[in-house]
């Protein structure tokens, strides 16, 4: 197509409107929707390789009876960041962190967040509470009562080190910054669609970022108020977990999984999403069941409310309580089949070309039905209580978490790369890794549904030989290296193809949404022309999109006066005003910094330095704003 | 391409901010009186013996108090949407005096029952006192927000600062309606 000399000096000027500071500093102050996406890109890969590296040095512990490799103090130190790290520093932050938010601004046509400078406050806290957490493990502190913390172990009086400290006032911290970005997606998704990209014409994926973010506005609270009882209790005597004096241990259980089982459909749902992107592109077909599968995202994450006493059946609640949960836990399979029997009628009634991508969603499939399918085993009421605490719920929540949730975040982080880097990866190295990695997962997993069967506690430092786990111990153990090799194939492919690859294109899989139609990498304005939806695959409108470059030409919706994003309503997607963005900030990181500063002043009793902290984040904050635009 | 949108349909970005913000504060404030009658159903006696019950006739004044703060800070919305930087200067300043009488107070009373009251006595004194500070600081950071509306409409009213005085005074009807809860909570026991 032959670009006349107008639409090239409307792209020229919106590459210098949008232009951020180059080099390192660039990225500091960088409120980019792509690049905070990439930020929270590496760091989340880099939690996910020391939440790994625990997990090796655990199963090697555990490869036979009576290892010494670690000491059990170790070893609950390693238990307990593995899952802390895996579920609050990886799976979500890559999730709803990168895909989130390289993808949704740009499925939806947007050029930004609706609040970019938050955007980036986000990314910036959840790696200050990260570093916190760490800088525990590197002082010998880490937490180490498990990844749910119950008290009374977590107590001052069972836990008199600062690990608990370490992981309660992180995990605060964690928490603003995931309520930010939610409410950020929560609105970016309302207010930002392109004109036309009415509810019913957005793409699934955003509909499960949707869910997850109202799932985590309102989940998030319990957590938050679980951990300011522990650390009041902690670090001022106070009593609410304390029977002697009128408290309730099950206080902290009841609060912490009124947060801990949406938190399970907040990991899966992003994951849910990404199979709804792949399946299309790869089968060549649209999704089956459309508002179906859209009403079943909302669904997931508005019953997962109603469940959470199923991690309580062993705590001798009454009998009526429990036959609720247990029916709700039930009932929160159908939107889940639902959604299964979508994805099967589309790769059915399509034509499924198996590339690296869709073969990590059809194992995601796999993996789900089967974690499901134990999980129907466990809400069962007489089952759960003979299998509760064993390595059978490990097996299961593995099964879910890492085969169901992690699956196609590694489908998604093949199948987004050549979008992200501009080249492709290599497909048979990645067929090789989706094959490492299932048969790994399989290996690693499946024995401990027996060794759990068999009676192993899970949390256990070692076990003695006469009790016969040995073997299913030890091909786990096996399984996690094999596992692990896969995944370092997967690291060096990404690695080598970022800067060796084959240059991709636009749109190297003929991919439905938004995302396809701007070039790889896509340029900071993520399109020069906003492009006119018409339905959920908008890249798949071809008359749509043989518009856009007349409309460059033209001028129409190039919006190239300012940092600029229309903004339309929230159900119809109709144009309403012309949003002004706000520009790179140098406050967002400087409020993070205090932040964690004032965490971990409160974390080493120097309250007054704490207070002092709070002032000058008020202070930073009206920095802030001393540069705020004219336009709301 | 109608760049010049005279009037629009959906309310601005940040206030659809706040109302999320309020929504996750609501959640907040609904585990804790969750946790509140929780614990008192795990006792007997509530307040457990040797504790006086609280008192209900200030903290009911002053929630009420806290409620009428609400209306000149509406007033003070209702202006700024209207252009009328004066009359929104009025509200918000109103509204300010009402909410740190109030705050005053409540801190005073909340120093007095620390004085006969340890909030590490038992389980219903550390929820008692952690329920109240939690509201408190919610005041307070909405006092703090007054001042800043202040300074910043000193000057002028910009479209921004508009959507910030609807923002801001949401985040007060939620903190006032919410302290209705929190007083009908912590003075339950003389129900």
């Amino acid at each position: 197509m032959a670009v006349g000399t107008a639409a090239r000096e409307r792209v020229e000027r919106l590459d210098r409107i949008w232009q951020e500071r180059p080099g390192f500093t660039g990225w500091l102050t960088t409120t980019d929707h792509k690049r905070i996406g990439i930020l929270y890109l590496v760091t989340s890969l880099a939690f996910f390789a020391a939440g790994g590296v625990e997990a090796l040095v655990m199963r090697t512990q555990l490869a036979q009876a009576d290892e010494r490799v670690v000491g059990p103090g170790t070893y609950d130190q390693l238990m307990t960041m593995h899952g802390v790290t895996m579920i609050f520093f990886f799976v979500i932050p890559l999730s709803i962190g990168f895909f989130g938010n390289y993808l949704v601004p740009l499925m939806i046509g947007a050029r930004d967040m609706a609040f970019p400078r938050m955007n980036a406050l986000s990314y910036w806290l959840y790696l200050g509470s990260g570093i916190l957490l760490y800088s525990g493990l590197a002082l010998g502190h880490a937490p180490d009562a498990g990844w749910f913390n119950y008290v009374p172990l977590a107590s001052r009086k069972f836990s008199p080190g600062t690990g608990v400290d370490f992981y309660a006032l992180g995990l605060i911290l964690n928490s603003v910054s995931s309520t930010a970005a939610a409410a950020n997606f929560l609105v970016t998704i309302g207010r930002l669609r392109a004109p036309g990209m009415s509810l019913n014409r957005m793409p699934l994926f955003c509909f499960a970022i949707l869910a997850t973010s109202f799932s985590l506005v309102f989940a998030l609270p319990a957590l938050t108020t679980d951990l300011v009882f522990l650390e009041l209790s902690r670090k001022f005597g106070l009593h609410f977990f304390d029977v002697g004096r009128g408290g309730n241990p099950l206080l902290w259980q009841d609060l912490f999984w009124i947060f801990g089982h949406p938190e399970v459909y907040i990991i899966v749902l992003p994951a849910f999403g990404i199979a709804t992107s792949i399946i299309p592109t790869f089968t060549r077909r649209r999704m089956a069941a459309f508002p179906l599968v859209a009403l079943a995202e909302l669904l997931v994450a508005f019953i997962g409310f109603g469940v959470w006493v199923h991690h309580m059946f062993a705590t001798g609640l009454p009998e009526i309580a429990m036959i609720f949960f247990a029916a709700a836990s039930l009932i929160i399979v159908i939107p889940s089949g639902i959604q299964i029997f979508a994805w099967c009628m589309t790769m059915v009634t399509g034509k499924p070309e198996y590339r690296t991508p869709l073969l990590f969603i059809v194992g995601f499939i796999l993996f789900f039905v089967f974690g499901g399918l134990s999980g129907i085993m466990l809400a069962a009421i007489p089952f759960d209580q003979q299998v509760t605490d064993t390595y059978f719920v490990v097996a299961h929540f593995h099964y879910v978490i890492w085969g169901a949730a992690v699956f196609p975040l590694l489908g998604g982080l093949f199948y987004w790369f050549p979008k992200v880097t501009g080249r492709m990866y290599d497909e048979r190295l990645g067929q090789t890794t989706f094959w490492l990695v299932f048969i790994g997962t399989n290996v690693t997993f499946f024995p401990m549904h027996i060794s759990g069967m068999l009676g192993m506690p899970r949390r256990v430092w070692t076990y003695p030989g006469h009790l016969g786990w040995g073997p299913e111990n030890f091909i786990s153990t096996l399984g996690a290296f094999f596992l692990t090799g896969g995944l370092v194939l997967m690291a060096v492919n990404l690695v080598v193809s970022r800067f060796r690859g084959p240059l991709a294109g636009p749109n190297p899989f003929g991919g439905a949404t938004l995302e396809w139609a701007t070039s790889s990498p896509p340029p900071s304005y993520n399109f020069a022309v906003i492009p006119k939806v018409s339905s959920p695959y908008a890249t798949w409108d071809e008359d749509d999109r043989e518009t856009d470059p007349q409309r460059l030409e033209r001028g129409d919706f190039v919006l190239e006066g300012g940092h600029l994003t229309p903004g339309t309503t929230p159900v119809d997607g109709h144009m309403d005003e012309i949003l002004a963005m706000p520009e790179e900030s140098p406050w967002p990181i400087t409020l993070a910094f205090v932040a964690t500063l004032g965490t971990a002043f409160i974390l080493a009793n120097h309250l007054i330095m704490a207070a002092a902290m709070a002032a000058l984040a008020a202070a930073v904050l009206v920095a802030w704003h001393s540069g705020e635009p004219e336009a709301a | 391409m109608t760049a010049t949108a005279t009037r629009r349909n959906a309310r601005p970005n940040g206030w659809y901010g706040m109302v999320i913000l309020v929504a996750t504060e609501a959640s907040l404030f609904g585990t804790l009186m969750a946790s509140y009658v929780y614990l008192r159903f795990q006792t007997a006696v509530w307040p457990p013996h040797g504790v006086a019950a609280p008192s209900a006739t200030a903290p009911t004044v002053l929630a009420l108090v806290l409620v009428a703060s609400a209306l000149p800070m509406a007033y003070a919305a209702h202006a700024a949407d209207r252009g009328r930087r004066r009359a929104a200067l009025a509200g918000i300043a109103c509204a300010l005096v009402i909410q740190a009488v109030y705050l005053g107070f409540q801190i005073h009373l909340y120093a007095d029952d620390l004085s006969r009251l340890s909030p590490s006595r038992d389980a219903y004194a550390s929820i008692y006192f952690t329920l109240l500070a939690v509201h408190h600081i919610h005041v307070g950071v909405g006092i703090l927000l007054d001042l800043w509306l202040l300074a910043r409409l000193s000057r002028r009213l910009t479209p921004y600062r508009r959507t910030a005085v609807s923002a801001v005074a949401f985040y007060w009807y939620f903190v006032a309606i919410v302290g209705l809860f929190v007083t009908a909570t912590i003075t339950s026991p003389t129900w």
